[in-house]
């Protein structure tokens, strides 16, 4: 439909519709094929797409979203939801076995055999070694030691197995005849070999005897003696390299290493074949021998094959000569480097500054000068002389630049030399300087130009002033003073200003300076006007748009420079005791100043409302003191309240409920669930209250009336009262079956119209009230059924929290009334059945808050107790009535029953009470029990 | 006693001294009812719980991380506060000896600390200048209120049924009058180191830090009578009263136990007072019921219990 339309769109648009360009289609349905041929394996992928997969075939390397590096239910992770989470596990009682985690908990397969792998080269590496006394080789021996093999045969097994393993190193050595325990290199003779003993020992050679000598020993070379291996000390600090603690500068340089006393053998392998210190084996970084000797290749030391030590001993010397000829040429520094030709090596050690701790300042030091200079009273004149002699203290500015030259020869008393007054127009050449002059003159009132075209003339010898606007001459003496570094000349400048600002007056013309020359001073003129002209402030027009700017003052002003105190003549010490005074008078409050007279009282207490916690108060047993008005009180809503019935405290309440209970008789019924006197109101209340649309004010009383909306909310902000007023509000509601009550308003109202001109049901209850006054109960009896409980309820216990009071439907309501009508009507009369009744039923009672003034109702209540109480026998003879078919509850207890024989007993020579229940027929279906 | 021939003389004779703190005691306190017990807090960080009768140690309470400045028992004796150093209220189960709660939320060290009448409040007074109320009833770990009008250190307070009573170094002793709605703030101009009140809160006794302690109104805010004789200008030296309300009880920085005659403000013989404590006397406290024991705590580590001498 919508093509067709859109085709016809087409059409008016002048497009064919029937092209293939108008029917191309954009939408693609579904997935393409793959390509029919293979793919071959060779193929380019681009590296995105490229799969890394171990020699399994299992895919490595999965990307972030496909489950990162070696993870997955497929690969190394055993559960499809990954790792699983370590449990909590109590550490309590496994502490004994907690197990430590170790890495290869968390390798797979491939990581475990590379680390073994690993581990194999680290054992082979572990078995090589010299001697064979490695942790293996002793925990072999161990090994074997548990083996019980005798000890002839465990020698002979190492004598005759050689540690197993060797460097080869070591096998190569051997081969050459090397064993342990020797030293490698050419044999040496016996007089050789115990120079090296002596020279391991460290002693002098020199010590060795001749006449020890045996002639056997002579005849045979023996091995060298074993290098003992150099274990240089374990560095363990962080210093540098050869940082010596607690070495000074001084001691570093002046200490010229007494401990080296030979030429440096440099530490090696091999060494020790010939232990004497040979060329080869000094350290040739060892720069301490480089001056004096040359070194080659092959530097066989032939002197004196004997006596080695002689030959060491002279070349010392040598050496020693050859440096103390080489300190005149060229020295080196201690770390080997050559001086540069044309300095010394120092040679005494550097001297380092002495520094003096600083002296410490006493305690409550204040830098005031004021001090020193009291201190010395000729300083100070001293200062006041020359405070007087400068007459203008100097700024920090002209103290910052110095004095000037000009300043300075004016205190020495020269003669200032005359020098060219400096302006910025003196350095611009002569064009320059008439080009701008154009450039002022033009920007000037062009009626001025021919004016100042014959100043500009240079050669006019003629002191001609030149003539400036005197409107601006008074705006450049107001605007920016150009020349202010040089005083003379901006005091020229402010004559020159002046005079031309009020060319009339006669004021000081400006003269040329002693010893100006006429043109100079021509052109100092020139100057000034042109500077007039340059620097005069902008116009008032302009002006008016631009603020100056303004410093604002926040915080203590702080001056550059030298704190001095500007000198204060001392006080004496009236003086400043009576300033001290001020100013703790100043200080005191009133408060304090009683305080301190020990006036304590109203001086001294301030008395400020405090509004506690609720929740405190509450804590503390306490009524708030100043609680937020609530709810207006419950007057207005219920007109009734005005015997002051609904002015319902739980206090009141207690109280009076206790004095009621007290003065009741004791029986054995459990019917108490009569309607406290504030329940009965907030019916009324809320009869009222439905006749005003439900808007009727909410009160204390209200509460608990199941057709109020807006009760729920009201409820919750009162404290809970105690469990009574609810049982007995609820109770009320609940026993009294509404069927019943709903009946019992309207009735009450028929009654009222019965009654007379009161119309509403506040007025009702006033007459109630009133008529509690009587004692006879006929009075009252016509509104008594208002409060009349549900006979079937009357033993409940009503649980709060499950507790929800159910309402019958008007209309079924309605059906009851006239049957309750003729029970009224009966109960008149046999007004000394209820009484009997009440004193039965209201020892059984709750403790309930009733006031006094409620009397009426309490019995009203009672009587209408003791009527239900027939009813309910009734509704035992005639089976359950109405109500019960209203309220499906369980069947009254055995006390009830009982309770209602007692009742019936008493209330026998009443049959026609019976009867008239049964006058009034159930409406309705009828029920099993009708037809017993 | 008839009051005519004046208050009951002060126990002079050490009964026992209780001496397990290590460093100054800060404060030793009856237990609640009979007041068979004292418990003591100190400098070591420990609370203790004594039976001054035998002069032994019963118990030791020790979880506070710094000194222990203020203790309150509450009704039954069940429980216990206290408070220090460490910024926070504990509160304690006797028997089992741990801490039930702590409430913290103060910002300075706790100076004193009290229990309502039923102990379902416990007020603590701080370094912060501030009161905070917390509600022991509930769980929640917030105070039901904080009273922020001290303008320097709390140093003491007091708890009645219907009143909160502070005592600042502001020189203020503060009344928050629940009943009323209230505040009465009574300037004294010294340092309040302690307000202890007469049963019937109609007067207060207040220790301030210019060797003073003061009777004061609590209803107008006069000065009843003052105690003087004494040296207190640096610590805290709790005065309390003496059996009966007949007399004032007050230790000071010497080591001497200061006593004077409620009615005349006399200090009662001997005068001055014997040293008994080698330093400063930083809690006086008298036994609730029995007319002859008093303790009192003291910088020197020794809580010392008096009692009259044996006939």
């Amino acid at each position: 439909m919508h093509t067709s339309k859109l085709k016809r769109k087409l059409n008016d648009l002048g497009v064919n519709a029937s092209s293939s360009k108008a029917t191309e289609n954009f939408c693609l349905i579904g997935t393409p094929l793959p390509p029919l041929e293979k793919r071959d394996a060779g193929e380019f992928v681009p590296l995105w797409k490229q799969e890394v997969r171990d020699e399994k075939g299992r895919r490595r390397l999965h990307g972030a979203f496909t489950g990162g590096f070696s993870a997955g239910y497929f690969n190394s992770v055993g559960s499809k939801e990954g790792w699983a989470p370590s449990t909590f596990v109590s550490s309590r009682s496994e502490r004994a076995k907690q197990k430590q985690a170790r890495p290869e908990d968390y390798m797979d397969e491939e990581d475990l055999a590379e680390l073994r792998e690993s581990r194999k080269l680290v054992d082979e590496n572990d078995e090589m070694d010299l001697v064979g006394g490695t942790q293996a080789e002793l925990r072999r021996r161990a090994g074997a030691g548990e083996v019980e093999k005798d000890s002839i045969a465990s020698k002979l097994e190492e004598a005759l197995l050689p540690p197993p393993k060797d460097s080869v190193g070591a096998k190569i050595l051997r081969k050459m005849g090397w064993r342990p325990g020797q030293g490698v290199g050419p044999r040496v003779t016996w007089r050789q070999r115990k120079m090296q003993e002596i020279q391991l020992a460290g002693a002098d050679a020199s010590e060795l005897k001749e006449d020890e000598e045996d002639e056997e020993a002579k005849k045979h070379m023996y091995p060298a003696r074993d290098t003992p291996l150099l274990l240089p000390p374990r560095k363990e600090d962080t210093h540098g390299l050869g940082y010596t603690a607690g070495l000074k500068l001084g001691e570093i340089v002046s200490g010229q290493d007494e401990g080296r006393q030979g030429p440096r053998l440099s530490a090696g392998f091999g060494l020790g074949a010939l232990n004497e210190a040979e060329d080869d084996d000094i350290d040739v970084y060892d720069t301490d021998m480089r001056s004096g000797r040359s070194h080659m290749a092959f530097d066989i030391v032939d002197e004196d094959e004997g006596r080695p030590s002689a030959s060491r001993s002279s070349r010392q010397a040598t050496a020693g000569k050859a440096r103390s000829q080489t300190t005149q040429t060229s020295q080196t520094f201690r770390d080997g480097s050559l001086v540069i030709p044309g300095f010394v090596v120092v040679d005494e050690p550097l001297v380092e500054d002495r520094w003096y701790p600083i002296p410490d300042v006493p305690k409550g030091w204040k830098p005031d000068p004021r001090r020193v200079w009291q201190k010395d009273k000729e300083n100070m004149e001293k200062a006041q002389q020359e405070a007087q002699a400068l007459p203008k203290p100097t700024t920090h500015q002209q103290w910052k630049t110095g004095v000037t030259p000009e300043q300075r020869g004016a205190v020495l008393g020269e003669t200032p030399i005359r020098a060219a007054p400096r302006s910025v127009f003196e350095y611009l050449s002569q064009k320059d300087r008439e080009r701008l002059k154009n450039i002022s003159t033009n920007l000037s009132k062009p009626d001025r130009v021919p004016k100042a075209e014959p100043i500009v003339e240079p050669p006019p010898p003629s002191s001609s002033v030149p003539r400036v606007d005197p409107r601006v001459a008074k705006a450049a003496l107001q605007g920016f003073q150009p020349f202010t570094s040089d005083p003379v000349k901006q005091s020229r400048y402010a004559t020159f200003l002046k005079a031309q600002a009020d060319p009339d007056a006669p004021l000081p013309q400006l003269t040329p300076l002693p010893g100006q020359r006429a043109e100079d001073f021509q052109k100092e003129l020139q100057d000034y006007a042109k500077a007039a002209v340059v620097f005069k402030p902008l116009s008032a027009a302009m002006a008016g748009r631009f603020t100056s700017a303004s410093v604002v003052e926040t915080g203590p002003q702080i001056s550059e420079g030298l704190y001095t105190p500007a000198f204060e003549p001392e006080k004496t010490e009236e003086e400043k005791a009576e300033e001290k005074k001020a100013e703790e008078e100043k200080e005191e409050s009133p408060k304090a100043h009683a305080a301190r007279l020990g006036m304590y009282g109203s001086m001294t207490r301030e008395v400020t409302p405090w509004h506690p916690a609720r929740l405190l108060c509450k804590r503390f047993g306490v009524k708030e003191p100043n609680p937020e008005p609530l709810e207006p009180e419950a007057g207005p809503s219920s007109p009734a309240a005005g015997t002051g019935a609904n002015k319902w405290t739980p206090e009141a309440a207690l109280a009076d409920a206790s004095g009621f209970t007290a003065g009741s008789t004791s029986a054995t019924d459990q019917d108490g669930a009569f309607v406290p006197p504030a329940a009965a109101a907030g019916y009324m209340s809320f009869n009222d209250a439905q006749s005003q649309s439900t808007g009727g004010i909410k009160s204390l009383d209200n509460v608990g009336l199941g057709e109020d909306e807006t009760q729920g909310a009201d409820v919750l902000t009162y404290e809970r009262p105690p469990m009574d007023v609810f049982k007995a509000i609820f109770a009320s509601d609940d026993e009294e079956s509404d069927g019943e009550e709903g009946k019992d308003d309207t009735n009450e109202k028929m009654d009222v119209d019965r009654q007379g001109p009161l119309t509403t049901d506040g007025t009702v209850a006033l007459v109630k009230t009133e008529k509690a006054v009587v004692p006879s109960h006929l009075a009252g009896a016509p509104n008594t059924t208002a409060y009349a409980p549900s006979a079937t309820g009357v033993k409940e216990e009503i649980d709060l929290a499950t507790f929800k009071p159910t309402f019958v439907p008007r209309s079924e309501r309605d059906t009851k009334k006239t049957k309750t009508k003729e029970k009224d009507k009966k109960e008149k009369k046999k007004k000394t059945k209820t009484l009997v009744s009440f004193e039965v039923e209201e020892d059984g009672g709750y403790d309930v808050a009733l006031p006094p003034k409620e009397d009426s109702k309490k019995r009203d209540k009672d009587k209408d107790r003791a009527r239900k109480k027939k009813r309910k026998e009734h509704d035992e003879d005639e089976g359950k009535e109405d109500d019960d078919s209203m309220w499906v509850e369980a069947p009254p207890p055995e006390v009830v029953k009982t309770l209602g024989a007692i009742a019936s007993a008493s209330s026998a020579p009443e049959p026609n009470d019976m009867t008239g229940g049964e006058t009034s027929p159930p409406r309705g279906r009828k029920r099993a029990i009708d037809f017993m | 006693m008839a009051p005519s021939r004046g208050p009951q003389p002060l126990a002079r004779t050490l009964h026992a001294t209780l001496a397990n703190h290590r460093g100054p005691v800060h404060v030793a306190r009856y237990a609640k009812g009979t007041a068979k017990y004292v418990l003591t807090g100190g400098q070591d960080r420990t609370v203790r719980l004594w039976n001054p009768a035998l002069g032994t140690e019963i118990k030791v309470f020790a979880s506070h991380g710094y000194e222990v400045l203020s203790i309150t028992v509450a009704h039954d004796n069940s429980k216990f506060a206290s408070s220090g150093g460490d910024r926070s209220v504990f509160l304690w189960d006797v028997t089992t000896g741990v801490t039930i709660k702590r409430f913290s939320g103060h910002m300075g060290r706790v100076n004193a600390v009290e229990f309502n009448q039923d102990a379902s409040v416990l007020a603590s007074g701080s370094y912060d200048a501030t009161v905070r109320l917390w509600d022991l009833r509930s769980q929640s770990h917030s105070p039901i209120q904080i009273l922020e009008e001290a303008k320097d250190a709390v140093q003491t307070l007091h708890v009645g049924p219907t009143q909160i009573i502070a005592g600042s170094v502001d020189g203020h002793a503060r009344t928050y009058d629940l009943r009323m709605g209230q505040l009465r703030a009574d300037y004294i101009g010294h340092p309040v180191t302690a307000v202890v009140p007469t049963a019937d809160h109609t007067t207060y006794l207040a220790t301030t830090l210019d060797s003073t302690v003061r009777l004061m109104d609590s209803s107008t805010g006069k000065l009843l009578q003052a105690f003087k004789g004494h040296s207190v200008q640096n610590y805290r030296c709790r005065a309390c009263f003496g059996h009966a309300e007949a007399s004032v009880v007050c230790g000071d920085e010497a080591g001497a136990v200061w006593a004077w005659d409620l009615l005349d403000g006399q200090a009662m013989q001997p005068s001055p007072p014997p040293r008994v404590h080698e330093k400063v006397i930083t809690w006086t406290e008298h036994h609730p019921t029995d007319p002859g024991e008093m303790i009192t705590a003291s910088a020197d580590g020794t809580v010392k219990v008096w009692r009259h001498p044996p006939k």
